[in-house]
């Protein structure tokens, strides 16, 4: 442990294998963002990237930078990190590994919301408002079904699995329901797909993080002290019950705007964290870590999408499911054994 | 602003505080001061409030009606940290964050003394220390908690309030999931740390150890204060019959000469 110190007024201590972890996830994420930019038929040479990227691209570069990888790398990098936090946030309030917004409904209201404003006020919502729409109406059925808001785990895991059911089957109907054309696309955005993402979605992202992210930052310290439960974290004077109000809000709103760039896209955000607290093996919402975990998972992810040779073109989400859905039934069944279910 | 009431109090106390969860009250206009100083110790039977009553002393739990005063102000009226320099809690059930090592622990007690960006203080490193001296678990700094015994652990916990560095110390039922000796250990520390100046509440189940341990006696029945006072004042056998129902001769411990209470065969 380590003060860090910024003048007089700022003094944070951080942790030094924290610190490490980041500094490598970071590298990786990196390395990974070359490999997307440059592998494959269209990629730009590695030796080539720093003339594209600085001194101005031309040409087959300019097109693969600009239009079709470039804006794709910054929405996953800014989504991952979305996701990562959301979870992270979700993960710590509920004090459980499930409690994570895709396992407990945010993921699939969201694409509810988004799928009734294609289909219901084309033109009027805006989907990715209609996403944030779903994601809290989804959350505010789950509070108030369980009958003790978000405390309970067990109550919240059932009830995110009654409001997933729901609207999965409302987003099921709209699909149908609208014409078969439409429905392609809208099937691919369901599954979480971040092949033809344009700089639109990179800025709203890129905005939902950076404005979230230093609030997340500011409850950090309380977060750290809800963990410790809520009667002694009261008498701390860490006040649980606003700082987890709170922390389900930013959550919530982080998550509804992954889902309104790149669909539902399953997993990251019960995995980052968890992944992040194997790194550092400390105590801790790991927030910053678990937001680098997620970007390096979902760019991971979609490197895989790009370069796999599989048919069909898979969307994102579709890998992130399959590897996420082991890793659930592993944490299920650890979860059970440790009797904490 | 005024100092507290009197000299005798620690400047913490409640005036016609009633707290109820949803349905009937479980404490009822209840007055009374924390003396300064002591070691007070509040008893009486399952349910009557001793636990809730203590939580709402430490800006926990917020009464229905009443006041719960900190020298003189609405204890509601300060900030959550402010309040948290002055009282500290050990409530029944604190949760260990999984990994935590020991010192990390006790270092949480400090967040009261920090700001939203000075998350460290200069005190931090010495109450940390001092925490960890009075509660011998110095050679075990870097124990992660959850490996620690259930003694270990409690004392862990105690030490965090103590790095919380307050002039009021509260513990609810601190005793509980211990074994005897740990027990005894435990309210050793408290006799110890009272000694030393520190005004201490506890609520104890153990009508012995309350009376060998307690410099003052709270007696709690259906939400109300029955009566209080020294122990060797306040423990009579027809208290006992009357809040607990339960008739007992109370004899002289033969150890300390503190009251004891020896029950009744019912045969």
């Amino acid at each position: 442990m380590t003060v860090v110190r910024i003048g007089r007024v700022i003094a944070v201590p951080v942790g030094r294998a924290g610190a490490v972890a980041a500094a490598a996830v970071v590298a990786l994420v990196a390395v990974a963002a070359v490999a997307t930019l440059s592998l494959g038929r269209l990629g730009i040479p590695v030796a080539d990237l720093p003339q594209a990227l600085f001194g101005g691209a031309e040409g087959k570069a300019a097109f693969v930078l600009g239009r079709l990888r470039g804006p794709r790398l910054v929405v996953g990098i800014g989504t991952g990190a979305a996701l990562g936090l959301s979870g992270a946030l979700f993960q710590t309030v509920t004090r459980n590994p499930l409690g994570s917004p895709d396992v407990i409904g945010v993921s699939a209201g969201a694409g509810a919301g988004a799928a009734s404003a294609a289909l219901f006020l084309p033109g009027l919502l805006p989907v990715p408002l209609g996403a944030l729409a779903g994601a809290v109406l989804a959350m505010a059925v789950v509070y108030v079904s369980t009958g003790t808001g978000f405390q309970n785990p067990g109550r919240l895991i059932v009830a995110g699995i009654g409001v997933s059911a729901i609207s999965v089957a409302l987003t099921q109907y709209v699909v149908y329901a609208v014409e078969r054309d439409k429905a392609t696309v809208l099937m691919a955005y369901l599954n979480g797909s971040l092949s033809a993402r344009s700089w639109d979605h990179a800025v709203t992202i890129w905005l939902v993080v950076l404005v979230c992210a230093p609030l997340v930052a500011l409850l950090a310290r309380r977060l750290d002290m809800t963990e410790l439960g809520d009667e002694l974290a009261a008498g701390l004077g860490a006040e649980p019950g606003p700082t987890r109000t709170a922390a389900v809000t930013l959550s919530v709103v982080l998550s509804a705007a992954a889902v309104a760039v790149a669909g539902p896209i399953a997993f990251i955000a019960l995995t980052a964290p968890q992944i992040a607290r194997r790194l550092t093996g400390g105590p801790g919402p790991h927030l910053l870590l678990s937001a680098l975990v997620g970007t390096l998972l979902l760019v991971l992810a979609d490197l895989a999408a790009q370069q796999l040779p599989l048919p069909g073109n898979l969307p994102v989400g579709v890998y992130t499911m399959a590897v996420g859905g082991l890793y659930l039934g592993y944490l299920l069944t650890r979860e059970w054994r440790k009797g904490t279910l | 602003m005024a100092e507290g009431n009197t000299v005798s109090t620690s400047g913490l106390g409640v005036r016609d505080v009633t707290i109820s969860y949803g349905g009937d009250p479980v404490v009822r206009d209840v007055s009374l001061d924390i003396p300064d100083g002591e070691l007070s110790v509040i008893i009486g039977p399952n349910g009557c409030g001793k636990s809730t009553l203590l939580k709402s002393l430490a800006r926990v739990r917020k009464p229905d009606r009443g006041q719960v005063l900190l020298h003189g102000r609405d204890l509601w009226s300060y900030r959550g940290r402010q309040a948290a320099r002055h009282v500290a809690l050990l409530p029944q059930n604190p949760v260990a964050p999984d990994g935590i090592t020991v010192r990390d622990l006790v270092r949480r007690g400090r967040y009261p003394h920090h700001t939203l960006l000075r998350q460290w203080s200069p005190g931090d490193d010495a109450a940390i220390e001092f925490a960890l001296e009075r509660t011998a678990l110095h050679d075990l700094a870097h124990v992660r908690a959850t490996e620690l015994s259930g003694g270990q652990r409690q004392r862990a916990w105690v030490a965090m309030v103590l790095a919380q560095q307050t002039d009021l110390l509260l513990l609810d039922e601190p005793t509980t999931f211990l074994d005897i000796a740990h027990q005894y250990e435990l309210l050793e520390l408290c006799r110890e740390l009272h000694g030393e100046g520190r005004t201490i509440v506890a609520v104890l189940h153990d009508l012995n150890q309350a009376a060998r341990f307690a410099s003052h006696l709270v007696v709690m029945r259906e939400g109300r204060v029955v009566t209080q006072g020294p122990p060797a004042e306040v423990l009579t056998s027809e208290l006992v019959a009357d809040v607990y129902g339960l008739p007992c001769d109370i004899v002289p411990d033969p150890r300390t000469a503190s009251p004891m209470v020896v029950p009744h065969d019912r045969r």
